[in-house]
């Protein structure tokens, strides 16, 4: 039991910015009243509900390839020594899996949901997130370039697709579909990529990358999932890639979905040398479609490793870079790609990067439809999202580092026009109560009695960059993790995970196909329901 | 700076027309190799079984796998390196000095058909052996292999594979990345994870004499190790699990008998392309699993520590 | 090594007890002893293995003025991280010494009257590191995964190295005037090594720049081609380098043409070895 008395609590989805109240807690839930039990005396403090990251890359065989590949970064980072509560590990770019649970935490956050898993490789993935302490997360399985969905797309059989998708959904135990550049790591596998949204996706004649997302939206929305299609569009990185993405917003009309790292995808101009910010036409267009949520993927200065299913954008980058790369395909179902990259401040396409994170986050006028991440790694780290609250909710601090960019850069971003500054209430919507709404996670997010007990509480400081940075308290199902920057226990945290509804029958279609083109045997193939504990499994009804 | 560019089995099964086996002998150490996965099954792009693809077998000496090689080329032992590296230059179509290539045992002519092959494969894998990554040369070895094969994707697709030995090695390198951020050789001394090899290996830290204990579970390095080592073994305190008396075990301070993984230990193994398979036991065991051996041992160190 | 009065302006550090498992004492560094008392100095950490221990319970410790100059005696193959990432100041010591010499090292001198082990001036940036004995392998290397190795500084190992000797490395010159192992030059960025004994197989593979200098004969890799043969200017300035800081340099070889390999065409690299084809 515990009560937090008299701190300034943001709960957003109650109408609350900075009402003193107290917060009462019994069995890891918030109630109504407690008595007895410890009592945190918070005044002078801001109580606010968790933080929820809706895309980050943080567990399984993608983010596991990047930690090999990186142990300079390792070197670097900073060292997580083993206390009485907390076991060793390293953070950096691609922490270990202890110190990833520690780090989210201590920076006040409390669910995760890793953004890319392959069914096949998906136990290893449970097994990552179970050595992820204390947050509560999910992940998304990866759908948009399975052969075998693929397959049953182009002889237009949408009924199969939708049953196999499901299955393919309770088989990874996870909590979502994600597609990434749809069809276009299908054809990776040959060495090749997709173009045009409309253009046959290689090898097929009919199925399109436009295909495959409307089928896969749909899916989503008939199989009611809590969250829509989490959709990483085609053309990541590419000059000029603002277009796709309306055309993509554009065919998604009428239906559901979430755009991942829309920074990522915001781009004008025709090659390098005329790179620009085409954030504000996405912005507007996103503005006028309360059918799309999407998450910034902003991007911050200094090194990292990118990590994503974009198999042909990652061997772009490593010919582009000349760095060292990673590639690993999945038979099947997706691949993945990793590049140690560097955003540079003085590097014109990373300056523009930069400003386009933050002219969506503030372009957006709706909190509840853009959120905050860096699509870590990719962007950047995710212990450094302190650093984009403080440019978002300080517009002087933001044209200060304005200063330092380029002066060619300028000419090519709309930011140095934008005063916005967030409110902190609008920041509890893009890191905690937006997310989980769009996660359809209802006792996340908030403060209301029955919510999670999963609560942040800082010292109030005018830098917003300080205050994020170090919670006083952080408290996780009712219990106190992390006290004044230190993790004083540690919980394990649960997972979410969906249980669709299919057709069993489906399996006599899938098997044949199955022992076809794998090569591990039919019964093995699913991740066995006890692997992921603790577990909380939502059926979704017919 | 190079690359790693790897796929799952299944992939190779479906696509792969260019198969090369560079310091292995499958037939014998990986028996199911040709007919589950590289040669014989008739996967989703290879409806034509062994008639779609070419075999190319590069090793010191004829084994039962050069009976199923299309092509072999013999190298003199210890010369990989060299041949890797003119590879590298010949896909680019860089000068090799043939003189010298001649220490190798093979011909610029059977290097430069190598190259055209493997630039013409549709996709091609290379899968290596310990014949590589223990000859000299060690893990610049492997380095050669995976930076050819990433460096021929400029041309088409390819990939690399090690070939690994038993003992669920890909297992335990993925469990130790994702708890520690590195795969083998880790040092806890200052109480956050270490690494660096040479420093931190095994065997370098036995011939050294840098440790004072030993802890050994399902591994014989008494059988393998170099002599230093061994001594050294039998100079400090050294505790083996294992299955069966092993010659560790016959040297080991303390030795105890554990069910054996795999067969009477269920688990998790991750197959040489990192697709995570669980192993039910088969059979029954007398005596404990290692993990249960390991938590009895770090809960009495525990109630010690707090005593 | 009998006892010495301590000099003036100096640390002495004797090894008083041997550590039976490696001791990590990168507080040995002038940045972090000098201008310190005695007591302070003998409370410093120092790692055995995994417990935390201190300088004194294993050095006697005498500060004599306050110079820069620290001055270890004994035999300290275990003793690891001497002169960690050291900016200014000068170490010497007399005995052998362990892993990780001088790495880091942005400044400053250290003197070897013994023999080194691995990992010597990796990563340096600056100073010189002069070794009268022995070194072991990756001498003003980069550790695993790192871009580069040594960026700057003089290495100077007078005896024998392993392998993998400015591996990756940069900038910055490596002397050794004893046999090398393989590898010499790995990955090379730039720089300049001299190899004065006989060389390990695979000298120079995958450079992309550098100049490598060899005066026994070496067998390159089939991926360096033969340029020409001449006598290089530009080498009497660096023998006269050498000489001026003591390192020995074989008469024959001041004078001399060298044949000029390039290479190394895998990657494909512009860097140079020329090696020494007497005095004609």
């Amino acid at each position: 039991m515990l009560r937090i008395k008299g701190g300034k609590v943001y709960d957003p989805v109650h109408g609350q910015a900075g009402v003193v109240r107290d917060v009462c807690i019994a069995d890891g839930r918030i109630v109504e009243n407690v008595s007895g039990g410890r009592v945190i005396d918070a005044r002078g403090m801001v109580v606010l509900p968790g933080g929820v990251d809706i895309h980050t890359h943080i567990a399984g065989a993608a983010i596991n390839f990047a930690r090999e590949m990186i142990p300079e970064d390792h070197r670097r980072a900073v060292a997580l020594v083993r206390t009485p509560a907390r076991r060793a590990g390293i953070g950096g770019v691609a922490p270990s899996t202890f110190a990833t649970g520690y780090m989210y935490a201590s920076m006040g956050w409390t669910t995760i949901f890793e953004a890319a898993v392959p069914v096949l490789t998906a136990k290893h993935t449970h097994e990552e997130l179970h050595d992820t302490p204390i947050v509560d997360k999910g992940c998304y399985l990866l759908i948009g370039n399975n052969e075998i969905v693929l397959d049953l797309l182009e002889a237009e059989d949408y009924e199969r697709a939708r049953h196999v998708v499901a299955w393919l959904l309770w088989a990874a135990k996870a909590y979502g579909l994600k597609a990434v550049n749809p069809g276009g790591v299908a054809a990776w596998k040959w060495g090749q990529n997709v173009r045009g949204l409309f253009e046959p996706v290689p090898g097929y004649q009919r199925v399109t990358p436009a295909r495959i997302i409307t089928a896969l939206a749909q899916i989503a929305e008939d199989l009611r999932l809590p969250h829509p299609l989490h959709l990483h569009c085609n053309q990541l990185g590419l000059p000029g890639n603002f277009a796709t993405t309306l055309e993509t917003m554009k065919i998604l009309e009428g239906r559901r979905a979430h755009l991942a790292h829309l920074q990522f995808h915001a781009y004008g101009g025709d090659d390098w040398t005329t790179f620009r910010s085409e954030a504000p036409r996405i912005a507007e267009y996103l503005n006028d479609h309360p059918n799309l949520t999407a998450d910034a993927g902003a991007v911050l200065f200094g090194d990292t490793v990118t990590v994503t299913a974009d198999g042909p954008w990652q061997y772009l980058l490593y010919r582009l870079t000349g760095h060292k790369w990673g590639n690993m395909d999945i038979e099947n179902e997706t691949g993945c790609g990793i590049v140690p990259y560097a955003y540079r401040q003085r590097n014109l396409v990373n300056a523009v990067q930069w400003a386009v994170g933050l002219e969506l986050l503030l372009l957006v006028r709706d909190p509840w439809r853009i959120f905050l991440t860096t699509d870590h790694p990719n962007g950047g780290a995710f212990w450094r999202y302190p650093e984009v609250i403080r440019l978002l909710m300080d517009a002087d601090y933001r044209r200060e580092r304005l200063k330092a960019l380029p002066p060619k850069a300028l000419s090519r971003i709309s930011l140095p026009d934008i005063d916005r500054e967030y409110s902190l209430s609008e920041i509890v919507i893009i890191t905690s109560a937006g997310p989980a709404r769009a996660l359809g996670l209802s006792h996340k997010g908030h403060l209301g009695v029955g919510a999670d007990a999963d609560i942040v509480i800082y010292d109030e400081d005018p830098d917003p960059g300080r205050m994020f940075a170090r919670p006083r308290y952080v408290i996780k199902g009712g219990e106190v993790v992390v006290e004044d920057g230190e993790v004083r226990q540690t919980v394990l945290g649960r997972e979410f995970v969906v249980r669709p509804n299919y057709d069993e029958a489906i399996e006599a279609f899938l098997q044949p196909l199955f022992e076809h083109y794998y090569t591990v045997s039919f019964a093995n193939y699913p991740v066995e329901l006890e692997r992921v504990h603790p577990v909380e499994v939502r059926s979704l009804g017919e | 700076m190079g690359g790693k560019p790897a796929c799952t089995l299944g992939e190779v099964k479906n696509r792969a027309d260019l198969i090369i086996y560079w310091g292995g002998n499958p037939a014998e150490c990986h028996p199911r190799h040709f007919t589950r996965y590289t040669l014989t099954p008739k996967g989703k792009f290879t409806p034509n079984g062994r008639k779609d693809r070419t075999m190319v077998l590069v090793d010191i000496r004829e084994t039962p796998s050069t009976r199923a090689a299309d092509v072999f080329l013999q190298v003199r032992p210890g010369r990989d390196f060299e041949v890797l590296t003119a590879l590298r230059a010949l896909i680019k179509g860089q000068p090799v000095d043939p003189d010298r290539l001649a220490s190798t045992g093979l011909t610029l002519d059977q290097l430069r058909d190598l190259a055209e092959r493997m630039k013409r494969a549709r996709f091609g894998v290379i899968f290596f052996g310990m014949g590589l990554t223990m000859t000299r040369g060690k893990y610049m070895n492997s380095s050669a292999v995976l930076t050819l094969a990433a460096e021929l994707n400029a041309f088409t697709k390819f990939i690399a594979m090690p070939m690994r030995g038993h003992g669920n090695v890909t297992g335990a390198d993925t469990v130790l990345r994702w708890t520690t951020g590195y795969p083998f050789g880790v040092c806890f001394n200052r109480g956050y994870p270490r690494y660096n090899p040479g420093e931190f290996s095994t065997i370098d830290l036995l011939v050294r004499g840098d440790v004072d204990a030993v802890l050994v579970v399902g591994a014989d390095p008494a059988a393998t190790m170099p002599q230093p080592a061994i001594e050294h073994l039998k100079r400090v305190p050294t505790i083996v699990l294992d299955p069966k008396v092993s010659t560790t075990m016959r040297i080991a301070r303390v030795g105890i008998l554990t069910a054996a993984t795999g067969i009477s230990a269920g688990g998790t193994v991750y197959r040489m392309d990192e697709v995570p398979i669980p192993l039910r036991p088969a059979l029954r065991s007398p005596y404990p699993t290692d993990e249960e051996v390991l938590r009895r041992i770090r809960q009495t160190l525990a109630a010690r520590s707090s005593g | 090594m009998g006892n010495r009065e301590a000099m003036a302006g100096v640390i002495t550090l004797r090894l008083r007890e041997k550590p039976h498992v490696p001791l990590e004492a990168e507080v040995i560094c002038p940045d972090v002893l000098v201008g310190k008392p005695r007591e302070e100095i003998q409370a410093l950490p120092v790692f055995l293995g995994k417990r935390t221990r201190r300088l004194g319970d294993f050095f006697d410790v005498e500060v004599d003025g306050d110079g820069e100059e620290i001055h270890l005696e004994g035999d300290l193959r275990r003793v690891r991280w001497v002169g960690r990432g050291m900016t200014r100041g000068r170490i010497v010591i007399r005995g052998d010494v362990g892993m990780h010499l001088g790495a880091f090292m942005q400044g400053g001198t250290i003197e070897v009257f013994g023999n080194a082990a691995d990992w010597v001036g990796a990563e340096m940036t600056g100073g010189r590191i002069y070794v009268h004995g022995n070194a072991g392998g990756q001498v003003g290397a980069a550790y695993r995964g790192s871009p580069f190795g040594m960026q700057g500084g003089t290495i100077l190992i007078e005896g024998s190295a392993g392998p993998e000797v400015g591996m990756r490395m940069r900038r910055g010159l490596i002397a050794v005037g004893g046999a090398v192992g393989d590898f010499a030059g790995l990955h090379m960025r730039g720089g300049t090594i001299f190899l004065f004994g006989p060389v390990g197989i695979r000298a120079g593979a995958w450079m992309v720049r550098g100049t490598i200098v060899a005066f026994r004969p070496i067998t390159l890799l089939p991926t360096f081609l033969y340029a020409c043969a001449y006598r290089p200017v530009f080498l009497r300035l660096y023998f006269r380098y050498l000489q001026d800081h003591g390192f020995p340099v074989p008469p024959e070889a001041l004078n001399g043409t060298y044949q000029r390999y390039t290479g190394d065409t895998a990657v494909p690299g512009r860097g140079e070895v020329l090696q020494w084809i007497g005095d004609l």
